[in-house]
């Protein structure tokens, strides 16, 4: 599939073409998120989000390839560019410790590469390594390495690299729940450049997990190093188009051109510097003022500015987006969220248009599920009630209410972002309105937002996820394994306990049937709707603006000919050795 | 010597109720220690996990024992590491101060630099159109918030003149000096606004009253120059509030203007303590904390060493015990 269009800003006027690619990859779930973290959640508004977690899925429908450098311009090499994002994640960088978002794989991915990336065929490829082969049932994967490959410190890139880097991942917190029916990791003994992953059970999907963080290769002899002495920890070493230069927590992080990258002629920039600076706002005047050469947004504000504006150049990542929503904690002992008529109730009473339309700026699109249109399952109908319909919510209410006699407060959590107030408030309104006797609004501060969510301390909280290329990395967000008691840390952070789920989630990782999975997700997509597990808002896009004269990045071509796709299952995300500066 | 020894005494005093009061504080914030551990481990921990990391960090210890642990730590110089990015304490402290400090020395020199003419001419020229100027516009930037300022300064000198950077990226004074200058000048003007404000006012009432004193009667008699008369003999007697003021703006400066560092993305003490509050590193916020104690108790030390150079009736009534 060829690539086509221009990203870059040249021609007045015109943003890039959406890249709808369903391949996402979401991250691995990014847990504490630093504190920086950064992320603001909203529901319906386009702005950034925590959440991450994520594995890599099936391919979706159709995918709308990255732009490509115009025909005739060529690529230089060298120059520096600085980068605003929007959080610091000030980790470890060790693979099986990070607790990443967005902006942490924006900045790890490019000293890290992945074992297979998404292509623009809905699946995945081989990246680093050379092939990733299964048996006939699923149950035993074979990661062969690619030859002449080294980590930045001279380490050889080999089957002990792969296996010692995914043994570590099975006793990471957030990694090994993941890769949780891993039972044996070991080098082949008939290949050095090889390791044999054992599963429990049949996983088809299992490639798609190797897309995010799972898949990044860390040097062992760094690894080694920095358990004996922890200050090394944060300063990685992996195989990617860049070497760790510095990092300092929450100022920066600066990594500098591998000159001997496998995967010439990337990288052009001969260094990279991050530098996290939170409010979207804030950003976008530190590229007006000249401080940093480009920035990535999920706020709707700025995007629609940079959509009209001459003075930057700009493209956009909507492909593989995670949904903007409202998270239900529903099996709460006590809570009326328990009910779905509550539930669906405060879905019809919710205004999600004009919420989009008032605070998003019309930037997103809405959704009615948790798949993206370029996702595996998306619905043009799901049956969620996109139109606010309060005679219904009402009638819900007073069903329940004659059913369970009694006032229903909710309580509503979100982070102390303006916007997602503002969000919160319309919606408090609206639920009253509909009958909901109180709804009182928790601000919670950045670093322990998501935590809230991972204890399920919460009833109603605004939050964002769900970008994947295929539903088998949602596993985690729903199956009903993940959901431990409140008080205990789980990804099911809505407590969904549902068998019908289950077993859907089940099956499909088990299935290596397109057609098949294709059903299961969208039979998922309308379970949620009908039983309004969650409050959908908006699918995300991602802007990224730079000067003009920094050019935007691409996408390229993959090992095995294809083309990989942006986000790399990570909403958001681009990559960064396609980036170049004109002299 | 007993000055010296009561003077060290309070301050053993206060660095240990300031320290200790902060270790009991830090236990009783919202989520307690699952927040932390969580935020170190990620959502995924299990409760054996979890458990591993709190006896990790010593947690599972008496308070009393964390906290003599943490003041053995402090006083040996063996600070450790943040628990999140494992960082060496010492170093993330090291890199804050400076930035702490350049906010601080040229939040006040703009100041003072500001204040002190124009609160002396204004006191010489009480009820004049200076005068009433002066204090009009004084009352006006101490009304606004830094939080206003701040957006304000950067709309107009680093989005539309561009002559400044925004945000305030730190620059080594020594390495890049023009950068570092510009890096800086915004947030200090922040910072110097209120300050400036406050000091005049204040140095200005002070200025009124030792005008009308008999030695400056006698000083404008006896033909001294104008000048020597506002900058030597009046001056000098009236600069004990502003001194006392400058002093406890040191302190609160140093620690307390993390609206301006956050906005200007600046690290400095104020945003190390509040990120490091907010992600549950107990040992940095103490350690954070010892350390602006410290600054306030030094600084009120040498204050109270100033006063005797001001006025020599304090260095003699001193002097006579």
């Amino acid at each position: 599939m060829s690539q086509s269009l221009t990203p870059s800003r040249r021609r007045p006027g015109r943003l890039l073409a959406a890249l709808a690619i369903s391949a996402g990859l979401i991250g691995a779930a990014c847990g504490g998120d630093d504190g920086g973290t950064s992320t603001e959640t909203t529901a319906g508004a386009g702005t950034e989000t925590t959440a991450a977690g994520g594995t890599e899925t099936t391919a979706a429908a159709t995918t709308v390839p990255p732009p490509t450098t115009e025909a005739g311009i060529e690529p230089v090499a060298g120059g520096k560019v600085i980068m605003g994002i929007e959080a610091d994640t000030s980790n470890p960088w060790r693979p099986a410790e990070m607790l990443c978002a967005i902006a942490c794989h924006q900045v790890i991915r490019n000293i890290y590469d992945s074992l297979t990336m998404p292509n623009d065929e809905g699946s995945w490829s081989p990246y680093l390594a050379e092939s990733v082969t299964p048996n006939d049932d699923f149950t035993v994967w074979t990661i062969t390495a690619r030859d002449g490959v080294t980590f930045h410190d001279g380490t050889p890139f080999d089957g002990a690299a792969i296996a010692d880097n995914l043994t570590r991942g099975q006793a990471g917190i957030t990694t090994g729940a993941i890769l949780r029916s891993v039972t044996d990791v070991s080098v082949d003994p008939a290949d050095p450049m090889s390791a044999v992953v054992t599963v429990s059970a049949s996983w088809a999907a299992f490639p798609f997990a190797l897309i995010g963080q799972v898949g990044y290769m860390a040097s062992p002899a760094w690894l080694a190093a920095s358990d004996a002495e922890t200050t090394l920890k944060t300063a990685p070493v992996g195989t990617g188009p860049f070497v760790y230069a510095d990092y300092k927590p929450n100022e920066l992080f600066r990594m500098t051109k591998n000159p001997d990258y496998w995967n010439a002629p990337y990288p052009y920039l001969d260094e990279l510097e991050f530098r996290p600076i939170s409010d979207g706002l804030n950003r976008r005047d530190a590229l007006s003022s000249g401080t940093i050469d480009m920035l990535h947004t999920g706020n709707g504000q700025n995007i629609a500015e940079y959509r009209v504006s001459d003075e930057v150049n700009y493209t956009e990542i909507t492909n593989n987006g995670e949904t903007g929503y409202t998270l239900l904690h529903v099996t709460q002992e006590g809570s009326p969220l328990q009910d779905r008529r509550v539930r669906c109730a405060l879905a019809y009473a919710t205004d999600n248009p004009a919420l989009n339309e008032t605070i998003g700026a019309s930037v997103n699109e809405l959704a009615n599920g948790p798949f993206s249109p370029t996702q595996i399952g998306y619905l043009e109908d799901s049956g969620f009630p996109m139109e606010q319909d309060m005679a219904m919510a009402q009638q819900l209410i007073a069903e329940y209410k004659a059913e369970f006699p009694g006032p229903i407060s909710l309580a509503l959590a979100t982070t102390q972002d303006q916007t997602n107030l503002t969000i919160a408030q319309f919606q408090q309104q609206w639920w009253i309105e509909a009958g909901i006797d109180e709804v009182t609004i928790d601000q919670i501060d950045q670093a322990s937002y998501i935590l809230t969510a991972a204890f399920g301390d919460f009833q109603v909280f605004q939050w964002r996820n769900h970008g994947g290329f295929d539903l088998d990395q949602q596993y985690f967000w729903w199956h009903s394994t993940a959901a431990a008691d409140v008080g205990a840390l789980a990804l099911n952070f809505g407590r969904i306990k549902d068998p019908a789920l289950d077993a859907l989630l089940d099956e499909n990782r088990a299935s290596d049937d397109p057609a098949r999975k294709q059903e299961i997700a969208e039979e998922v997509n309308r379970l949620f709707a009908t039983e309004c597990y969650n409050l959908w808002g908006s699918y995300s896009t991602w802007g990224i603006a730079s000067k003009t004269n920094v050019q935007p990045p691409t996408g390229f071509e993959l090992p095995d000919g294809k083309n990989v796709v942006f986000g790399a299952g990570i909403s958001g995300v681009f990559y960064a050795m396609t980036v170049w500066v004109e002299p | 010597m007993s000055y010296v020894l009561r003077r060290l005494a309070q301050t053993l005093f206060v660095v240990v109720a300031v320290t200790f009061l902060t270790s009991i504080a830090l236990r009783l914030m919202p989520g307690g220690e699952q927040v932390l551990i969580g935020l170190t481990t990620g959502p995924g921990a299990t409760p054996e996990q979890a458990a591993a990391k709190v006896k990790e960090l010593g947690l599972d210890r008496p308070l009393l024992v964390q906290y003599f642990s943490w003041m053995g730590d402090f006083v040996t110089g063996s600070w450790g590491n943040t628990w999140q990015t494992n960082q060496a304490i010492a170093t993330e402290v090291k890199r804050a101060m400076p930035t702490s400090l350049y906010l601080m020395v040229y939040g006040q020199f703009l100041a003072l630099l500001l204040a002190i003419p124009t609160a002396v001419w204004s006191a010489y020229r009480q009820n004049t159109r200076f005068d009433r100027m002066a204090s009009t516009s004084a009352f006006g930037m101490l009304s606004l918030p830094n939080f206003i300022v701040a957006p304000i300064l950067v709309l107009i000198f680093s989005v539309t003149w561009k002559i400044f950077p925004f945000p305030s990226f730190y620059r080594s004074l020594w390495d890049a000096p023009v950068e570092h200058f510009k890096a800086f000048a915004l947030p200090s003007v922040t910072i110097a606004i209120p300050l400036y404000a406050g000091y005049m006012r204040l140095l200005r009432a002070d200025m009124i009253a030792s005008l009308q004193s008999d030695f400056i009667t006698t000083a404008r008699a006896k033909g001294v120059s104008t000048p020597r008369l506002l900058f030597v003999h009046g001056l000098r007697p009236s600069l004990f509030s502003l001194v006392t003021s400058a002093a406890v703006n040191i302190g609160a400066l140093m620690g307390g203007v993390v609206i301006v560092e956050q906005f200007f993305q600046l690290n400095g003490m104020g945003r190390l303590t509040v990120e490091s509050i907010f992600r549950r590193e107990y040992p940095t916020v103490q350690y954070a904390v010892v350390i602006l104690a410290l600054i306030y108790i030094s600084v009120n030390f040498f204050v109270d060493l100033a006063y005797a150079w001001i006025d020599p009736r304090v260095r003699a009534s001193r002097a006579l015990g």
